[in-house]
């Protein structure tokens, strides 16, 4: 995992930081060329410049951007197809190259084309787009009831909090809050560092295994808010009063990072979703530092996988 | 407009309602929200507050309707604007029935799908754990007490029945009014408001004996709205048989042009028509269904 | 070519010099004339108008200001967000006159809502519709004047009511209602917003709702019995269509909406429990409300625009429309799909997946009708002499962007992907296609199409074209990059972000500045026309414009077919 990301500005100054970062984009977009040679799996949290989705990180998560990329092919044609007869029959049929009208308003054979192809077009979005659908929703019957690893989660305001291990003797609470960059808040035990980044590291992340089901139970304790994780694609909302429900498996250890996806007022920007993929045995191990104190698990994350001071200096 | 016009519409002088109109809406408006809030110079539960406005808007109605009269009277409804003003009725009629969709959806959705509310697996019952009840229809209410639904063949049915006698006795009264029978169309009339009178009066009844309450649970929101705006519309229904009445006995309404009266009717069967659907689907239908609860108060 | 409205006008449609001097040419002379018509600066003309044409100003200058207050606000938020942090929303910016984070969410509310409610639909609807659908089909004025203007003074009401409510208690210790434009609960309940704030912009609704209910049944009144002799339905002008059916959309929707917000504000106020959870209500039966409102509207917004834009495609190719009858009916499928499908806005509320997939199907299903109407355009130009007058800039570009919008909304069609799109700024930027790019976009070119007859004077077309292209470019600059940020995971409703972000923030903030340059050359060309004062004619646009209102001088008479216009 490699996170890339400008200075942390604590004192983001008007446009001198616009042009200092204009004349250091070109990095960010050769690293991003790069990155799409090297088959788009380096960039992980969202990127200067990025023109894409951040790369799928699930099985599920591949085929819909797959499924998006043909889709966005068909729609790219479709408009460059209009733009291209806009642009023929002004060039061709302007006052000047066509001073007389012809009087014609009707066509039977192109009206239906028109209506017939769309049509099909459709129906073969369509047919890509269900099974998605259904892969996204529904739990793979493969997955024994025992192996899911379950974790409850509530969206507050203004922060997550992960219910792990819930109706067991070992359930515990992780309680999530976003760091302030550029603005240390005292009230947290945990200070922002050098490679944390703005707007999406958080004080106790979200911790899973990896190369398990996850099936998250998703509500909230107040407004509406919503879970979101762009690298799987998927998103659902934290309503009060229900239990939204979402699965996924990653197989690859990595940070991951989301943000919270429906207006729930002053804070909504500020409740971002850290999640940590780590080896089965490491999570373990996770579980069991945090029990003792939310403190030795983090000191714990940050060993077992650095995004910090470390990663960044090796980014550069 | 005076000259050449050679054409049957009606071109409406200038008029300051609809100005004043406007303004009595806002200020009632304002005075509403300062009712419920407090705002500005209004203290929270002033109960005069929305009161100007509303005051303000009763007068513009009776200016504005009285100018519509005046003008019919002066021959400006000729039949094409006849025509538009019954399309107009009728539109009016659509947009209420659209609004009633909104409470029916509502009473729908909680009745139909609550087993689904209080389904572990959707329902987050660790902060929620009233939802347990939403296994049952009615819902317990907040404070744990069962809801006790009305027995629908009680009160309501009577209400039933004399809601669709007054769509007969209206009816009579118009065919009277048409065949110049002004003597019949008033009595009928009268017995049409006589009944409406009574339908309010035993909805209030039958709301002072509800086993339930409208801020305890979603049934009875759902319930008391309902029932409430339609009970309303039936209060408007009555006013409007109420003019009617006046004007026909202050010797208004020809057989052949009467349309204030054709309104009145309408409307009166649109409230019938919506009183059937709260009868069959919110007293009727879950009594079969999900049978009675426990037997209703007070009956 | 009988289905072809627009070739029929017969003699009798000129004849609106009878009378006492009605045929005026000019707006700027009444003073030389007769006693019967008001004087354009007498108050009681525009207090208590009964006048369809002076009704139609009145909308549009109040959209004028709407769409003033709306842009304004809409540059507050592009320079919050030209860079990440807090620059306009801190506390301390402009001596904290701009408040804090939940401030930039009312600004984005008010934003939408004004943009929606007080400049699309007045300008469009109340304005085009009021000053043309009568002259169009040949009707001396609406079917119910008075009520005509009862709809307009709502308006301003409705207006006075929202924008109070930015100063008046809404979460606990600050200003102003920041749910967002769709009011979900339970942040617009008394959890989120306990002040008076919300409660104001619920009865602003009303109010809203209530005008556009009443001017949608005069519309639908006017159209229906009040068509010139012999002009039948299937002759009427595309623009009277999409009027028609934009206005039964108002009808069916509109109750809804105030069904729900009168849940909603009895929640608030009377302790009902229809979105409390506490007492078994739901807050996402809200939505589904909302939305069975919400998604008509987005077609009540585009749909007279469709209607403006068919008739300039075919004045300036001097063709008739091309497929005049699907085009009419397209519209009709375009309304009634449109009610069918509301739930593709809920894919992440935790929707039964069957019922998804329902609405995926039906949402995609739009698209067939409204590439219909794409295609009849362009076959409309094709074999046509196209003059590239403003209005025509306007209605070419709008063709090209709202194919853009439209697509991207196919997009978000697909549940499995807005399930990654939802909320995000890809959000943001198809729906500035089709309605800052669309429905602004007909809206500016119906403005230059009629500004001649409404006003009786010329535009310069060059300050015209100028506004177009600024605009053009402008727009898309601000709104294509939003795309990135949409893939990339920009949330929307976000006042700061990561810094990954800022570039394509930083250029959309970039494309309002052009935007806004845009926005002034539009004044700057109103306030040169009204100075130079070049006498307007009749019909400027020649053999392509053939619809009856070029048939009247320009202005129209105060009042006009004394004498109604004949329909072979
Ligand atoms: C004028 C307003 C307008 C219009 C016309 C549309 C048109 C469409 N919209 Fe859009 N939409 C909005 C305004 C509008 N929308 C708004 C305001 C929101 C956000 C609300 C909020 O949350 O705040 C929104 C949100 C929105 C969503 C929810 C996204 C989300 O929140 O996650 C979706 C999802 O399905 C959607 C879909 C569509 C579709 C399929 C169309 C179709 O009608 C488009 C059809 C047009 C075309 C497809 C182009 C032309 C066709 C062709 C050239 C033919 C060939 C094409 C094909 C075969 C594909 N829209
Ligand atoms: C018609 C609707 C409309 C229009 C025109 C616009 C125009 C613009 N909008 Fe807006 N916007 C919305 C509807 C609209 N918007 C809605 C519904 C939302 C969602 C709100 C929510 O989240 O709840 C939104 C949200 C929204 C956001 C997202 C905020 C967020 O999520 O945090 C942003 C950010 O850039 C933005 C920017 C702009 C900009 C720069 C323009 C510019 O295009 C402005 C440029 C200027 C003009 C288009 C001209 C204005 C018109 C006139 C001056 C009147 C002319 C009148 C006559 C001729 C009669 N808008
Ligand atoms: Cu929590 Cu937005
Ligand atoms: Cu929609």
């Amino acid at each position: 995992m490699e996170h890339i990301t400008l200075k942390p500005r604590f004192h983001a100054s008007g446009w001198r930081m616009w042009i200092k970062m204009r004349s250091a984009a070109w990095k960010y977009w050769a690293l991003g060329a790069a990155s799409l040679l090297a088959g788009g799996s380096a960039w992980a949290a969202p990127h200067v410049g990025g023109i894409d989705f951040q790369s799928p990180a699930t099985e599920t998560a591949k085929r819909v951007h797959a499924f998006h990329n043909e889709v966005l092919i068909i729609i790219t044609f479709i408009t460059v197809f209009v733009t291209a007869l806009l642009i023929w029959v002004m060039i061709r049929y302007n006052r000047r190259a066509n001073p007389v009208p012809k009087k014609f308003a009707h066509n039977t054979l192109v009206e239906i084309l028109w209506t017939v192809v769309p049509v099909l077009i459709l129906v073969w979005i369509a047919k890509g787009s269900f099974p998605l659908l259904y892969e996204q929703d529904v739990m793979p019957e493969q997955a024994r009831e025992e192996e899911i690893v379950d974790i409850k989660v509530y969206g507050n305001m203004w922060f997550w909090d992960y219910t792990y291990n819930v109706g067991t003797d070992n359930e515990f609470n992780v309680e999530s809050r976003m760091l302030k960059v550029g603005a240390p808040d005292p009230s947290l035990e945990l200070q922002p560092e050098r490679g944390d980044l703005a707007q999406l590291s958080v004080n106790n992340p979200m911790v899973a295994p990896a190369g398990r089901y996850i099936r998250l139970k998703i509500s909230a304790k107040d407004v509406i808010h919503a879970w979101a994780m762009p690298q799987f694609m998927l998103k659902v909302d934290a309503m009060p009063g229900r239990l939204n429900q979402l699965w996924f498996k990653v197989d690859e250890p990595g940070v991951y990072y989301g943000q919270c996806s429906e207006l729930c007022g002053k804070d909504h920007s500020n409740m971002p979703i850290e999640l940590r993929i780590l080896p089965q045995a490491q999570y373990d191990e996770w579980q069991a530092q945090y029990r003792a104190s939310p403190q030795a698990a983090r000191t714990y994350l940050d060993r077992v996988q650095p995004t910090k001071a470390a990663q960044v200096a090796s980014a550069q | 407009m005076a000259g050449d016009v050679k054409h049957d519409y009606h071109l409406v002088k200038p008029s300051p309602w609809p100005l004043l109109g406007a303004a009595s809406i806002l200020a009632m408006m304002l005075g509403m929200a300062g009712y419920m809030k407090g705002l500005w110079f209004i203290p929270q539960h002033a109960w005069w507050g929305p009161l100007p406005g509303l005051v303000a808007l009763i007068f513009v109605l009776i200016g504005w309707w009285g100018d519509v009269l005046k003008e019919s009277r002066a021959g400006d409804h000729k039949e094409v604007v006849q025509i538009s003003l019954r399309y107009g009725m009728v539109l009016f009629i659509a947009s209420e029935v659209m609004f009633f969709v909104a409470w029916f959806w509502e009473f729908f959705e909680m009745a139909i799908y609550h087993t689904l509310r209080a389904n572990p697996d959707h329902a987050d019952l660790a902060n929620n754990p009233g939802l347990v009840g939403w296994s049952e229809w009615p819902v317990p209410q907040t404070d744990g007490t069962r809801v006790h639904p009305f027995d629908p063949f009680h009160l309501p049915l009577i209400n039933t029945l004399i809601l669709l006698l007054s769509g007969t006795t209206v009816t009579w009264a118009h065919h009277a009014l048409q065949a110049g029978d002004r003597n019949s169309a008033k009595i009928g009339l009268l017995l049409t408001i006589i009944l409406g009178l009574s339908f309010t009066a035993l909805q209030v009844v039958e709301y002072s004996e509800a086993g339930f309450g409208y801020d305890k649970s979603i049934y009875g929101s759902a319930f008391f709205m309902a029932t409430g705006f339609h009970g309303a519309h039936v209060v408007i229904g009555t006013i409007m048989l109420m003019v009617c009445l006046g004007r026909l006995m202050a010797g208004g309404m020809k057989p052949e042009k009467h349309l204030g009266f054709e309104f009145a009717a309408w409307y009166w069967h649109f409230v019938d028509v919506v009183w059937l659907f709260l009868f069959a689907f919110v007293y009727v239908a879950p009594h079969i269904v999900w049978g009675s609860g426990a037997p209703a108060a007070g009956h | 070519m009988s289905s072809d409205p627009k070739t029929t006008a017969a003699g009798h449609g000129h004849d609106h010099g009878h009378g006492h001097g009605h045929g005026h040419d000019n707006a700027h002379d009444h003073h030389a004339h007769d006693h019967q018509d008001p004087k354009w600066y007498s108050p009681a003309r525009w207090l208590f108008s009964t006048n369809h044409k002076d009704i139609g100003t009145l909308y549009l200058v109040f959209a004028m200001i709407a769409g003033v207050v709306g842009f304004i606000f809409s540059g507050f938020m592009r320079a919050e967000l030209a860079e990440p942090g807090l620059q306009l929303f801190n506390g301390t910016a402009f001596g904290g006159f701009l408040g804090n984070e939940h401030n930039y969410n009312v600004i984005t509310t008010m934003h939408g809502l004004i943009m929606i409610f007080f400049m699309v639909m007045p300008a469009l609807i109340g304005g085009f519709g009021n000053w043309f659908v009568p002259l169009m089909i040949g009707a001396p004025d609406m079917a119910m004047p008075r009520m005509n203007n009862i709809s307009f003074w709502l308006l301003p009401a409705s207006f006075i009511l929202l924008l109070s409510s930015m100063f008046v208690p809404g979460p606990a210790g600050a200003n102003g209602f920041g749910g967002g434009w769709v009011l979900y609960p339970p942040l617009s309940g008394s959890t989120g917003h306990p002040g008076v704030a919300m409660d104001l912009v619920i009865f602003s609704l009303h109010v809203a709702g209530v005008s556009s209910i009443a001017g949608a049944i005069n519309f639908i009144v006017t159209i229906l019995n009040m068509r010139a002799p012999g002009m039948t339905l299937h002759k009427m002008p595309l623009f009277a269509w999409s009027v028609l059916i934009t206005a039964f959309l108002l009808v069916l929707a509109l109750p809804v909406l105030a069904g729900a917000l009168t849940m909603l504000l009895t929640d608030r106020n009377f302790g009902s429990k229809f979105f409390e959870v506490s007492g078994g209500g739901d807050p996402v039966m809200f939505q589904h409300l909302f939305w069975f409102f919400g998604h008509p509207e987005v077609y009540i917004m585009i749909l007279p625009g469709f209607g403006i834009i068919s008739h300039v495609i075919s004045t300036f190719s001097r063709k008739p429309i091309f497929g005049y009858l699907a085009m009419a009916y397209a519209m009709v499928a375009i309304g009634f799909i449109g009610f069918i499908v509301w739930a593709h806005h809920m894919y992440t509320v935790g929707m039964n997946v069957n019922l998804k997939a329902y609405f995926v199907a039906a949402t995609m299903v739009i698209a067939v009708p409204t590439g219909i109407k794409i295609f009849s355009w362009i076959a409309t130009m094709w074999g046509g002499s196209i003059e590239f007058k403003v209005p025509m800039l306007w209605a070419i570009g709008f063709i090209f962007l709202f194919t853009v919008g439209g697509v991207t909304g196919v997009v978000l069609a697909n549940a499995g992907v807005d399930h990654a799109l939802h909320d995000t700024y890809y959000v943001v930027a198809h729906f500035h296609y089709v309605l800052s790019l669309g429905a602004v976009f007909t809206l500016f070119c119906g403005w230059y199409y009629w500004f001649e007859k409404m006003w009786g004077i010329k535009y310069n077309g060059f300050i015209g074209g100028l506004h177009f292209w600024l605009m053009f470019i402008g727009s898309n600059l601000i709104f294509f990059p939003q795309h990135f940020l949409g893939l990339q995971g920009m949330p929307r409703r976000y006042v700061n972000y990561p810094d990954a972000f800022s570039e394509w923030h930083h250029w959309s903030t970039i494309g309002y500045w052009v935007a806004a340059a845009a926005t002034i050359v539009f004044f700057i060309g109103l306030l040169e026309a009204i100075v130079r004062r070049r006498k307007g004619e009749a019909n400027p646009w020649g053999e392509g414009a053939t619809t009856l209102e070029w048939t009247l001088s320009s202005p129209p008479p105060f009042h006009q077919y004394n004498d109604l216009p004949r329909f072979k």
